[in-house]
């Protein structure tokens, strides 16, 4: 059986006899880990983030369901046919596809420890994010000018709620984006917070992610007649 | 045995098994906690952004079918194609091919509890019907 010395706190093992400190500080050179060692092996925030992203495709699936649900059906006011301006939309999701690299470029950075190339990458993924809100917000300009606005008929209430909430979460993203920024400009982001940068990316590439259903579920699924 | 000193030993084997199975929780050496793992390359990360890009034009070809090809073959083409670029940012870029399994089962587990729930509430409401 396991000894455990009270004033060292070190236990010692009863068959390998290795000494092993309990609650002890880090160790040394592993950026990212956490000293509250748990019972997953892995940290808790880490997980978190993903049980979040988890319940946020719930969400997402709720207005996309009411979208598809609500395709068609309209009796009046403009449709997805005559509004839809796909070359354009297409190139938004483009500049969305190309921010999730240069976030995954910007996590790569601070691992092996270039910060300079973190700022970079980081700044660059969230001026292509706000180009992409930009980019939505010209479009439902348009879509209103067109006169679509969110109760005009069913699609224009679930088409700008469903995109509305999306670009809700790129905004949070990209202030999120720009925080980290801010840290790294004081030196406030050393490599051993990379944990820090890869939560960030996780949560932005879950939003590109839902743009990449949405966009095909939304503008290149064929409308019904 | 009274029931402080149960307590005591049952904290003090808590913390002996957490002394003997601490490393084992410990990421190995070059990995960060929660990778089993090293992670791809910028290099493949970028071949990776190019195969997307690729895919997303073909997508967006594709969708100018419509009237060519049945519309049943041209959805499911479409949706085909947006469930790989899923699968690519999902898999490569938010680690889940390289991190550990848990994180993998509990957005799975989102995404396929998503799909059948919302897939009832819409067969419900006869969306599906001809």
């Amino acid at each position: 059986m396991a000894t455990i010395d009270q004033t060292t706190r070190q236990t010692t093992g009863p068959t390998t006899g290795q000494t092993t400190e309990v609650g002890g500080p880090p160790a040394q050179g592993t950026p990212g880990h956490d000293p509250h060692a748990t019972s997953t092996g892995v940290t808790n925030t880490k997980l978190a983030i993903w049980l979040f992203l988890s319940s946020d495709c719930l969400f997402f699936g709720a207005f996309i369901a009411s979208y598809l649900l609500y395709r068609g059906r309209d009796v009046s006011g403009p449709g997805p046919r005559e509004l839809f301006d796909i070359p354009f939309t297409s190139a938004t999701s483009f500049i969305l596809l190309m921010s999730s690299l240069t976030m995954v470029l910007a996590l790569a950075a601070i691992q092996r420890g270039d910060h300079r190339r973190v700022r970079i990458w980081i700044l660059a993924t969230a001026l292509l994010g706000a180009t992409f809100i930009g980019g939505q917000v010209f479009e439902f300009t348009e879509f209103s000018r067109e006169g679509l606005h969110v109760s005009t008929n069913l699609f224009g209430s679930s088409f700008y709620l469903l995109t509305g909430f999306h670009g809700a979460h790129v905004t949070i993203g990209i202030i999120w984006l720009l925080s980290l920024w801010g840290m790294s400009t004081r030196g406030r982001l050393p490599t051993k917070k990379a944990e820090s940068v890869e939560i960030a990316g996780l949560y932005w590439h879950f939003v590109d992610v839902v743009w990449i259903v949405i966009f095909t579920v939304i503008y290149l699924i064929p409308q019904p007649r | 045995m009274s029931e402080g000193t149960l307590q005591r030993v049952e904290g003090d084997v808590a913390v002996a098994a957490r002394g003997e199975l601490g490393h084992a929780l410990e990421p190995a050496p070059g990995l960060l906690p929660g990778e089993e793992r090293p992670h791809p390359s910028p290099f493949k990360y970028v071949v990776i952004a190019v195969a997307l890009c690729i895919v997303t034009a073909i997508e967006i070809g594709t969708s100018y079918l419509q009237g060519d090809i049945p519309n049943g073959l041209l959805i499911f083409l479409l949706l085909a194609m947006a469930l790989l670029k899923f699968v690519g940012v999902a898999g490569w870029y938010m680690h889940l091919q390289t991190d550990k399994p848990i994180f993998r089962r509990f957005f799975i587990l989102g995404c396929i509890a998503a799909v059948i729930l919302y897939t009832i509430v819409l067969a419900t409401l006869s969306v599906f019907a001809a």
